[in-house]
């Protein structure tokens, strides 16, 4: 499969995330690493056009807006003792490990919580896949811009398309 | 027997999703590792997506400092584009 590991797929990504990120910067002053971040996710995401789950789950996310917001915990209500049913299996075992670890796995594909074994497989290969490029992009684009950065140290006012 | 959940997988299918996992983790290339476990090959993938997100975290953090410390006023986005490729 060859998905995610094309040159072209690569340029894609890297010029949507780059006119994401100048985007971004026209509007607020500077951009905190979470948003900067999340912003890469989306475009990922978008890039997927809708083929996979974990595309879509992150594109359906609020966003969270700064670096304040914390994530929104549910209350744990304590029900008093006397009225909570008595525990039933007191033999409960752990799940075997083997499970654990699938459910950890579905935790971290972004949407597969439910999801069954043979999709799982497909979108864990995919996520990984896009993921790898993903950090491949990002890579990319850094060294281009400190590259960019190097050649006018001292002229701020020259653009990059001076080069 | 019901399953009492709904993430109750064979056998037949676990086994074939771990042989699948495992071919996207060359550090457990089945070539020069043969059979691994199920528990070792979810944990690797697990290990391996989490280190990918931390790398993108990583990124993020030099990315947004280097666009910070830049003048992106002026910038044409189309002319970078056309360079990134």
């Amino acid at each position: 499969m060859n998905r995610w590991r094309t040159k072209r797929e690569h340029q894609i990504y890297s010029s949507k995330l780059f006119q994401a990120l100048c985007r971004s910067r026209r509007t607020s002053s500077s951009t905190s690493a979470k948003e900067l971040h999340q912003t890469a996710d989306r475009v990922l995401a978008i890039t997927a056009k809708g083929t996979s789950r974990w595309s879509r789950a992150i594109l359906a996310a609020p966003l969270t807006a700064g670096t304040n917001m914390k994530k929104h915990k549910k209350a744990k209500v304590t029900v008093h003792t006397r009225l909570r049913k008595p525990v039933v299996n007191r033999e409960k075992k752990k799940l075997p490990v083997v499970e654990r670890k699938l459910k950890a796995l579905r935790r971290l594909v972004p949407g597969c919580r439910k999801l069954s074994c043979n999709n799982l497989l497909e979108e864990t290969s995919d996520y990984i896949a896009a993921l790898e490029m993903q950090a491949r992009a990002m890579t990319a684009i850094t060294e281009f811009l400190g590259r960019g950065e190097a050649q006018a140290p001292t002229d701020r006012q020259g653009s990059i398309g001076n080069m | 027997q019901r399953s009492t959940s709904s993430n109750k997988i064979t056998d037949d299918e676990l086994n074939a999703l771990i042989l699948r996992l495992q071919t996207l983790l060359p550090q457990l290339d089945q070539s020069r590792h043969g059979r691994v476990s199920a528990a070792k090959v979810l944990n690797e993938i697990c290990s391996y997506i989490r280190r990918l997100q931390k790398e993108v975290d990583g990124l993020s953090g030099r990315l947004s400092q280097c666009l910070d410390s830049m003048d992106l006023t002026g910038f044409d986005a189309e002319i970078v584009r056309d360079l990134l490729q």
